[in-house]
């Protein structure tokens, strides 16, 4: 076991109110060495929460965050994450970007080298001198990634990596990073809320569901790569994806929230779930 | 036949290019909007001089004041600019004299204000106390400060740069701790992801994030310390410099001059801004990979 939440609460506080929200309610979540792990939910359920609790970007509120035996309390390059919004530093180039990430190691020129290296890896070294914002939105993606793969981590953290971009572009990513998992031999924690790019990607599937954020279940995938999304097993997994959404999502659309009132602690619904 | 006609379409390609027929701005736009600026920066200019030249007109056929008009104004300008005395000085030295106190002024308050800023925008306990004497500073109008100011310093020159310095700093503590409060999260979590903090951090996340905020401090910084030159040079007690000819030309009713001086000012305090600050505006938003702004 490489990292794993032990019965983790998250309450963000919202003073105005004078309450808590409660984003992630007693999650346990462990998460294999070598796996590829795929967290999918609906908007709001607590994914990006999850994996900022791994890269300790975030503290739990209640229970434990370990990483490699240890308390997880801040963050560490071992533990690198691809954001899901935009992250690279608009006035670097894209390889001060990547080799920004890698400040702590030798001198300038093997930064650099490295970071070509990793450019090329994700096939933009033509383009390491571009500028972020003159890339497309799958480009700026795909240095995100070098980014991080750059500084060598063991857990690799995908905060929704392509969510913004068309289905053919996100295929086409989608088997990158599995080529990349496969040859690095890395740990992959891969946030969708696509379901077939679960399908596609992981070797097991974790559903989140909203209000409050909570596993819900899990499915181990042992089909080998590539993966065909029309053969029936896939088909009967995908199935009870979608079943098992819609039972935890609710009539309503909007997620719904529970809260803890600060002063006295005590949990009670909003009224509307 | 397929190769052929991609070759084609690529010579048509780069000679597009070559003569910029394909750019956003091309040249005959770029000319264009030149031209329309500067005609509406003439027309402005066009509407002060008749607002004004009215008044005078109206002043003096009414109180029989002395107001000065354009022509007058502008004849005794060129008159200076030429090396005629005014208050007993020649109009470049009394420019000099003013530019020394307010760049001695706006440099303290711009080293005191980006330390003050960037430490009330790291810590946010800190912000909420420090914020308030700063704006405090900020609503008390220039010639309040002359009290103030001759009683820490008396008569002379560190009054003066005071009086600068003090309402310089409000804007620019104030921009740099927005700018740097405003630096998205997740800029932040890249570089501590990366294990960077300290000196990295500031040097090439935080400041770069803020620049174009932390530039609009400085400006307004500098407008200010330039606008309260003659409160504070009010206090200066040497007879030279801009605001203390206006100030004195009520003892000796030389309107004109005043006239003059405030013409300088406002002249020396455009190109100031102009020069400086645009190009250095354009210069980081080319740096921060944003378009320019024309
Ligand atoms: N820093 C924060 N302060 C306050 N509330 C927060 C914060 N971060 C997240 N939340 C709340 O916690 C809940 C879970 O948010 P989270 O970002 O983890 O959702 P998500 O599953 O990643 O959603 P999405 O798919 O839209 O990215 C949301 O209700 C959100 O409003
Ligand atoms: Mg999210």
């Amino acid at each position: 076991m490489l990292a794993s939440l032990q019965n983790v609460s998250k309450v963000f506080l919202d003073p105005r109110h004078g309450r808590g929200l409660v984003a992630l309610n007693d999650v346990t979540l462990d998460v294999e060495e070598g796996e590829f792990l795929c967290l999918i939910g609906p908007s709001g359920c607590g994914k990006s929460t999850t994996l900022n609790l791994l890269a300790g970007f975030e503290s739990p509120t209640l229970g434990k965050v370990h990483f490699k035996g240890g308390l997880v309390t801040k963050p560490s390059p071992k533990r690198g994450v691809v954001f899901q919004e935009f992250s690279l530093y608009p006035w670097m180039s894209v390889l001060e970007n990547v080799s920004f990430s890698i400040q702590g190691i030798g001198d300038r020129e093997e930064r650099e080298a490295k970071a070509m290296e990793y450019l090329r890896l994700v096939g933009l070294a033509d383009f390491s001198h571009a500028r972020p914002n003159d890339l497309s939105g799958g480009m700026k993606q795909r240095v995100a990634i070098a980014r991080t793969l750059a500084m060598d981590p063991d857990l690799l953290l995908m905060d929704e990596p392509f969510g913004s971009l068309d289905e053919q572009t996100r295929r086409k990513l989608d088997n990158e990073v599995l080529g990349l998992w496969k040859r690095e031999g890395k740990t992959v924690v891969f946030v969708t809320h696509c379901i077939d790019e679960a399908l596609i990607l992981g070797t097991r599937v974790v559903l989140m569901s909203a209000s409050p954020g909570r596993i819900n279940k899990e499915w181990r995938i042992d089909a080998p790569w590539p993966r065909d999304l029309a053969s029936p097993k896939m088909m009967s997994l995908k199935e009870q994806m979608i079943r098992h959404l819609q039972v935890c999502q609710c009539a309503n659309n909007a997620p719904n929230v529970r809260f803890v009132e600060i002063d006295g602690l005590t949990e009670k619904d909003d009224g509307k779930g | 036949m397929e190769g052929g006609k991609v070759l084609d379409r690529q010579a048509a390609m780069a000679e597009a290019l070559r003569d910029g027929r394909s750019h956003f701005k091309f040249v005959p736009e770029n000319w264009r909007t030149v031209l329309r600026s500067m005609l509406a920066a003439l027309l402005g200019v066009a509407i002060v001089i008749v607002i004004w030249w009215s008044i005078a007109e109206l002043m003096i056929y009414w109180r029989g004041a002395v107001f000065p008009t354009p022509p007058e104004t502008f004849s005794r300008l060129w008159e200076a600019l030429s090396g005629a005395n005014i208050m007993g000085d020649s109009i470049f030295a009394h420019a000099q004299a003013s530019l020394a106190r307010w760049g001695v002024g706006y440099l303290l308050a711009l080293v005191i204000g980006l330390l003050l800023g960037v430490t009330f925008g790291t810590i946010n306990r800190l912000h909420d106390v420090g914020m308030v004497p700063i704006f405090i500073i900020q609503m008390i109008p220039g010639l309040a400060w002359i009290p103030v100011a001759m009683l820490v310093f008396g008569l002379g020159e560190s009054a003066t740069v005071f009086i600068i310095l003090v309402t310089a700093l409000p804007p620019i503590v104030i921009n740099t701790a927005g700018g740097i409060r405003q630096v998205p999260p997740v800029f932040n979590r890249v570089a501590k992801m990366s294990g960077q903090g300290g000196a990295s951090l500031f040097l090439k996340v935080l400041i770069p994030s803020a620049s174009l905020s932390i530039i609009n401090g400085m400006r307004l910084g500098l407008a200010n310390g330039w606008r309260v030159l003659i409160a504070a040079e009010m206090v200066v007690g040497v007879a030279v410099g801009l605001g203390y000819s206006i100030f004195q030309s009520r003892y000796n009713l030389d309107f004109e001059a005043a006239f003059v001086c405030i013409i300088v000012i406002c002249l020396v305090g455009l190109t100031i801004e102009k020069l400086l600050f645009v190009v250095l505006e354009n210069k980081v938003r080319d740096r921060l990979g944003l378009d320019r702004e024309d």
